[in-house]
């Protein structure tokens, strides 16, 4: 296990944090590292973003774990193991959908497809408007729509809401989305007609993050998301019999 | 590829999915089979669900890996029906790995599991890193072991019984002798070595959140292939070696110590689930470049 210190600490707003550690091993988008918080516990997060040389994790506070992340300060040591899983291809004129924490993948995302010189459109919800990290990073990228369900930040309502539109009026040839389940499951009913190939970053309970105990085995294809994902392509979404489902806990039921 | 008589059924492949790996749900493990394994162990279970230790629970070291998941699983219910799930829509061998908190809760699971009707039942009292709340494990007394034995078979009617024995406690061809004069239909060996510990050099705390965790891997399989030779040497009933097989020279080891089948684990992190495939043809291509028509024919020849 190697640890390092926090170098940065940025606070996009009420419990969402970004941290910033020496980027000491290659790291694509969409893949993730497992963060050691030595004597709280270890938990995988993905990599928002690699700038300047460091790599970006972006944090919501929720439960014990992530909460305890909270008040870390610059110079505490974190452990750090990965890149593991693997991440996005890279595709021209796709559309980036983001719910939530789940936005904070698509940054590196976009940085890579703009490192390729490829157009790209983002459409990013969240509950309230700081919750939309990264909101200009993503508008000086490309166009982007935003939603929040209270309004506080572009229209009131859903990603899904204006998705058909969007998707025609910008010519969209390419989705990739990230954010909570249900989104998959609602983002998955409206794209499935429209024969556009798509990856989604999916979560599941981890422990490993190495493709040995089980845990994030997904149901249908008993496809590893720790190791063949964490982001997976159509095809093999499609052979998921637990989309949008209860999930499997630590110990292996599902809650 | 190599068929392999194991007890009453016949293996496709010699090599076994270790218990704890890939092992939570009936895709997983049906995965596992697509890459070439002959049977599969599930994760160990008992009659109620536990979480386990917290992260990290799974490091691996230069020379092998360090694990105290803490015997997580999802409790007996959720098993059986993943283990029915398996059984519907793949054929072949599911090995059901079983452990209980007191000898009694080992009759009670063996009973339940059996509704799920695997094609073997493994009993796992060797679990090094449980100590905390179990204590020693059931499989370093003699005594102990006889009474689970004998209380398994009492319950498992006419589905074959394996005992998993780890490496430490008097001597591992005692318990084996102990196994096979209580009923026990085959040994499995061995299981995680240790207990172990890894610490951090930077914030200088132990790595493992249980702070101590069993060692498997590449680092263990010298203990492994001698416990096997010591099991074979003392016991008629056929064995699972276990314990660091990752080349198909290691699975050869395993044969030539005694093993009539193989399990493997760990490797699946160092080679991926394609392991399996791996060992099979590697396995194959010295039978038959020693000119061997079966595996039955090297078994056990490294002791004449
Ligand atoms: C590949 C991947 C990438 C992730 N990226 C991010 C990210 O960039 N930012 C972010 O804030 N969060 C991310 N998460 C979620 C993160 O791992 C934690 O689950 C989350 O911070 C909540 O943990 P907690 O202990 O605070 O809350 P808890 O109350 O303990 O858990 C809340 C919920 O989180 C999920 N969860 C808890 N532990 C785990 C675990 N070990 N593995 C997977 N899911 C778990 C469960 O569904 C649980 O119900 C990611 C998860 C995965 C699998
Ligand atoms: C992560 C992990 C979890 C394990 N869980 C169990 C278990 O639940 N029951 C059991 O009998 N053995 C368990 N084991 C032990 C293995 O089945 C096997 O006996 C041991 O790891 C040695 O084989 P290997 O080197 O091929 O992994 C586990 C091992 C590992 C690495
Ligand atoms: S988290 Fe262990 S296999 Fe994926």
């Amino acid at each position: 296990m190697k640890t390092y210190p926090i170098r940065k600490i940025h606070e996009h707003g009420p419990g969402v944090k970004s941290f910033y550690f020496d980027k000491d091993f290659e790291i694509r988008a969409g893949e993730f590292v497992n963060v050691w918080s030595p004597g709280v516990d270890e938990k995988p997060y993905s990599v928002s973003a690699v700038i300047d040389d460091m790599i970006e994790v972006s944090v919501k506070a929720y439960g014990p774990f992530s909460k305890d992340l909270m008040i870390k300060k610059i110079g505490d040591r974190l452990g750090l193991r990965g890149s593991f899983g693997h991440g996005f291809t890279l595709h021209d004129n796709a559309l980036l959908i983001g719910g939530g924490i789940g936005i904070a993948p698509l940054r590196i995302l976009a940085q890579e497809l703009t490192a390729k010189g490829y157009r790209f459109v983002n459409l990013l919800g969240a509950a309230v408007a700081y919750e939309i990290i990264f909101a200009s990073d993503f508008e000086k990228a490309g166009k982007t729509y935003f939603t929040t369900d209270d309004g506080s930040k572009g229209k009131k309502g859903l990603v899904t809401d204006d998705l058909t539109e969007i998707i025609e009026n910008e010519k969209i040839e390419y989705i990739y989305a990230a954010g909570p389940e249900i989104m998959f499951v609602k983002v998955k009913e409206i794209i499935d007609p429209l024969n556009i190939p798509y990856e989604f970053c999916m979560e599941r309970y981890m422990k490993c993050g190495i493709g040995i105990c089980g845990q994030c085995c997904l149901d249908g294809s008993g496809i590893r998301l720790c190791v063949e994902g964490p982001v997976l392509k159509k095809e093999d979404i499609a052979q998921i019999t637990e989309l949008g489902m209860k999930h499997r806990d630590a110990s292996g039921r599902r809650v | 590829m190599i068929k392999t008589r194991l007890l009453n059924f016949y293996l496709k492949s010699p090599l076994i999915l270790a218990s704890g790996i890939l092992g939570l749900t009936a895709s997983s493990m049906k995965r596992v089979i697509e890459f070439g394994a002959g049977a599969v162990t599930s994760k160990s279970f008992n009659k109620d669900w536990r979480t386990g230790h917290k992260n990290p629970s799974i490091v691996p070291f230069e020379h092998g890996m360090l694990n105290a998941v803490g015997l997580s699983n999802p409790g007996l219910d959720e098993m059986i029906k993943e283990i029915q799930l398996y059984k519907e829509e793949c054929d072949t061998p599911i090995i059901a790995s079983i452990f209980g908190r007191s000898i009694e809760e080992f009759g009670e699971v063996t009973r339940r599991t059996c509704e799920a009707e695997p094609d073997m039942i493994e009993v796992n009292i060797s679990c090094p890193n449980v100590h905390s709340e179990f204590g020693q494990p059931f499989g370093d007394s003699c005594p102990d072991t006889a009474k689970i034995v004998q209380i398994v078979k009492e319950h498992a009617g006419n589905i074959p019984v394996a005992i998993k024995l780890g490496p430490h406690g008097p001597g591992i061809g005692v318990i084996a002798k102990v196994c096979e004069e209580n009923g026990a239909d085959a040994i499995t060996a061995i299981n995680t070595v240790g207990p172990g510990m890894l610490i951090d050099i930077d914030v200088q705390r132990p790595v493992l959140s249980n702070l101590t965790g069993g060692i498997s891997g590449p680092a263990i399989l010298p203990v492994a292939v001698k416990s096997v030779y010591e099991v074979y040497k003392n016991v008629k009933i056929p064995i699972i070696g276990t314990g660091g097989v990752t080349k198909p020279s290691d699975a050869i080891q395993m044969i030539l110590a005694g093993s009539t089948a193989i399990g493997v684990g760990t490797a699946v992190y160092y080679e991926g689930i394609e392991v399996f495939r791996k060992l099979n043809e590697g396995i194959e291509k010295y039978l038959l470049e020693k000119g061997y028509k079966s595996i039955e024919q090297i078994r056990g020849a490294a002791h004449e």
